[in-house]
């Protein structure tokens, strides 16, 4: 079995966190995130979730006529993420834990039921993978805000408004 | 201004060689007491030994880098998460909290809790003390917090007026730097001087104080047949922002920087980063190590870390303290130690509110009052927490930069407890341990991933408020510190037994707060999503309603100051009644608590207690008698229980 590469597992945390490619490789943490989700889960597991993110990503593109933008939006592209990897017993959990380890640079032990079936590899409980991780967090970038203690914004920046992109500010709802 | 930590510090005093010798004053504690004392004493030309329970190397640069990383690292990033958990001298954590079985105390962490009332309120034990952690709010209190008993019939007077404190508030907010502007500030009785401004401009309100500002402002309020309108008010902050340049009459003021790093790379103005507590990672935030930079520089401070006191000795005959009796442990991560001893011709206890009475109850030392340990008082926290109608920029700014604070003072205050109202800049992160739980909740069992996840973060997150009622907690016998040989921590020091409940007079505040938050939820179109749940340690029912109470870390009244020896510890100048060159400081002397953060008092306190304790060393000449009674004078060596 080949290791996972590290261009699949962009291509699928593109389409898992809804920020560019760019934005992921900026964190400088995509390969030490690979490195977290191997060792917690092992090459099996990884390789299993990411045939089943291309495999959605063909069902989309044929429904919708080989549309290949990415992140891949839209109901079908949607439909089948949910069918093929989020709603499996094996492959469900793991990519939740991949946009959770995204967003806030933390991996997180995964449910024990998880582990009890699949976790052979899984002595891995929930921890940070470096300092620099909380920092490069996405949640904060979502939120328009920084990491707290770090990436300081500046004094008195807190009395603008947020710098939330805009789709995101304008779509907010009660 | 660069203040460098000198180097080896707190490696050049040989405590051997310190125990044979007589300073001018033995401080117990290196928090923001201790410092201030030490600084003046050392400042007039007096000799200091400060007494550091901590490793007390955290103040190098590196030390305090060490700090930063251990906070990026840790999985809980609650108020003590950068600092070292020491066995030798171990600190209570929020996170140690549980709730009480009535009849069994709860002795799993170091600070015990007898009940019935479970707190999370926590002290730091490192150089530089919980202003290392300390969110920086620096109030004044009213005028009206010293006279509660004689105005409104509940809680103590001070043997001061507000008056009589005065000048050390505008000290103290020279010393740690407090940025505000008077305009702001001068309300409920609070005066200033005439020409007087704060060392520093006022932080500016933050985007979400200022979309809550726009709905609560002239919100009228009757309280007590008394017609009131609230409005945001932005709250003293003890951390740098832009010098004034009328501060001292046009002489202006120049900050000061982080201790041992160049201004151009931290300790500037805050930045900003919404992580007052646990660590400012830049040192804008006031910490003690800046005064005890200064102080440590006169060269006549000495310092000794990892020296635990034991016990206080006194001669009954002249009722004086001969020695403080300390365990030095030889490294952090061992259970070596050995006892030591050190003398001056005053002593001064400036550990916190619980170890300055669990050293002298440790010690035998009860006081003639019988009030050692007693009068625990803390702020009650009550939160609610409600969305806002559209984004407002959640989780920017200091922690928080503004919040309400007229209802801090008033005749209620003869049935119910008064309160300041924080506006909470990191949102329901207190009460429900946001932003990560909104994460964790959207993503696991909210069907979030992308786009949607990221609007979902938008709509839960950025529109979140947090009011954080500061309610007063009046002081109570019975709410108290106490020390029993059944809990000893591994250095053989017996450990703190706390005996809390939340007095009827606070609950009825905290009742009236919760119902004032629906109001302004409501005024401000606010989705109201506070809910208290039973299984909360902190859970307290008050007329067939319950709330979630949590431990506000201020921490006072254990040794209360007072005119009269029969009826308190201290007398005004913080001198203890029972013997004549000891000194209890810090918030413990403070016989109410008000409804301000108590560092900026606790600091108005030592800095005048500095000037009795200087006149008092001028007064004194006669020869010390150094050799006191004990056999046992020289240093033994001894192993913790770990």
């Amino acid at each position: 079995m080949t290791a996972p590469s590290l261009e699949d597992f962009l291509l699928l945390s593109v389409d898992l966190t809804a920020f560019e490619e760019t934005d992921l490789l900026g964190t400088g943490m995509a390969e030490g995130y690979l490195e977290k989700v191997r060792a917690a889960c092992g090459d099996g597991i990884v390789a299993a979730l990411l045939d089943a993110h291309r495999a959605a990503r063909a069902d989309a593109a044929a429904e919708n006529g080989n549309q290949t933008r990415t992140p891949l939006e839209g109901e079908a592209f949607d439909r089948a993420l949910r069918h093929r990897v989020f709603s499996d017993d094996r492959l469900g959990p793991v990519a939740r834990n991949i946009i959770k380890l995204w967003y806030a640079g933390m991996w997180y032990a995964l449910p024990p039921e998880w582990i009890d079936r699949y976790g052979a590899h899984a002595a891995v409980g929930t921890s940070t993978v470096t300092a620099a991780s909380y920092q490069e967090g996405l949640l904060w970038r979502a939120i328009g805000a920084n990491p707290p203690g770090a990436k300081a914004p500046g004094y008195g920046s807190w009395a603008r408004p947020p710098r939330i992109a805009d789709r995101y500010l304008k779509g907010a709802r009660r | 201004m660069y203040e460098k930590f000198p180097e080896g510090a707190a490696q050049r005093t040989d405590p051997a060689v310190a125990a044979d010798d007589l300073y001018d004053a033995v401080i117990v504690g290196g928090g923001i007491s201790g410092a201030l004392i030490a600084a003046r004493l050392s400042q007039a030309g007096r000799r200091v030994l400060i007494l550091e329970a901590g490793p007390a190397e955290d103040l190098t640069l590196r030390g305090y880098e060490d700090y930063l990383n251990r906070f990026y690292e840790a999985i809980s990033k609650d108020n003590q998460a950068p600092y070292p958990a020491l066995p030798n001298a171990p600190m209570p954590r929020g996170t140690d909290v549980r709730p009480i079985v009535p009849g069994a105390p709860d002795a799993s962490a170091y600070l015990v809790q007898n009940g019935p009332f479970a707190t999370d309120t926590t002290y730091t034990r490192v150089l530089g003390g919980t202003t290392m952690h300390w969110e920086g709010k620096t109030l004044r209190m009213l005028p009206e917090d010293f006279r509660m008993r004689s105005l409104y019939g509940e809680g103590a007077d001070w043997p001061l007026s507000y008056d009589d404190l005065a000048p050390y508030y505008s000290e103290a907010e020279r010393e740690i730097g407090v940025s505000a502007d008077v305009e702001d500030q001068a309300y409920l009785g609070i005066t200033f001087d005439d020409d007087y401004v704060f060392p520093m401009k006022g932080l500016p309100l933050s985007y979400l104080d200022r979309t809550v500002a726009k709905d609560i402002d002239g919100m009228e309020v009757e309280l007590d047949g008394v017609q009131r309108r609230l409005r945001v008010r932005p709250f003293p902050q003890g951390r740098n922002g832009i010098a004034n340049p009328d501060y001292d009459g046009g002489k202006g003021y120049v900050p000061q920087g982080a201790v041992s790093a160049y201004q151009v790379e931290v300790g500037e103005r805050c930045q900003g980063n919404n992580n007052c507590v646990p660590i400012c990672p830049v040192q804008a935030k006031y910490n003690a190590g800046k005064t005890l930079a200064v102080a440590l520089r006169t060269g006549r401070v000495d310092l000794v870390g990892q020296a635990v006191a034991h016990k206080v000795h006194i001669d009954e005959r002249t009722r004086r303290v001969t020695e403080i009796e300390y365990r030095r442990y030889d490294r952090p991560d061992s259970p070596g130690f050995t006892t030591m001893r050190a003398r001056g011709r005053l002593f001064v206890l400036a550990a916190n509110a619980v170890e300055n009475p669990r050293l002298m109850l440790a010690s035998g030392l009860r006081g003639s009052s019988g009030l050692m340990g007693r009068n625990f008082m803390d702020h009650a926290y009550l939160l609610a927490w409600g969305l806002l109608p559209e984004p407002a920029g959640t989780f920017r700014g200091t922690v928080c930069t503004g919040g309400i604070a007229d209802l801090r003072g008033g005749r209620f205050r003869s049935r119910q407890a008064a309160f300041t109202i924080d506006i909470h800049n990191d949102g329901w992160g207190w009460a429900r341990g946001a932003p990560m739980t909104d994460l964790i909740s959207l993503v696991d069992s909210g069907s979030r991933y992308g786009a949607s996840l990221r609007q979902g973060l938008v709509d839960r997150v950025s529109r979140q408020l947090q009011l954080a009622f500061m309610v007063e907690v009046p002081a109570d016998p019975s709410n108290r510190i106490t020390v029993s040989p059944d809990f000893i921590d591994a250095l053989g020091n017996m450990r703190p037994v706390l005996t809390y409940d939340i007095p009827e007079y606070t609950m009825r505040g905290v009742a009236y707060a919760r119902q004032l938050s629906k109001r302004i939820f409501a005024r401000l179109g606010a989705e109201d999503h506070t809910a208290y749940n039973p299984n909360f340690w902190g859970y307290a029912v008050h007329d067939g309603e319950g709330y979630e109470i949590r431990g506000g870390n201020h921490l006072a009244g254990t040794h209360v100051m007072g005119r009269d020896r029969t009826t308190s510890v201290v007398d005004a100048d913080q001198r203890c009644w029972d013997y004549g060159n000891l000194y209890m400081v810090g918030g413990g002397s403070m016989p109410t608590v008000g409804t301000s953060n108590v560092t900026l008092t606790i600091a108005a306190l030592c800095l005048r207690s500095a000037r009795a304790m200087l006149a008092r060393l001028d007064s004194e000449t006669a020869p010390v008698n150094v050799t006191s009674n004990r056999r046992d004078a020289a240093p033994t060596s001894g192993k913790a229980a770990w």
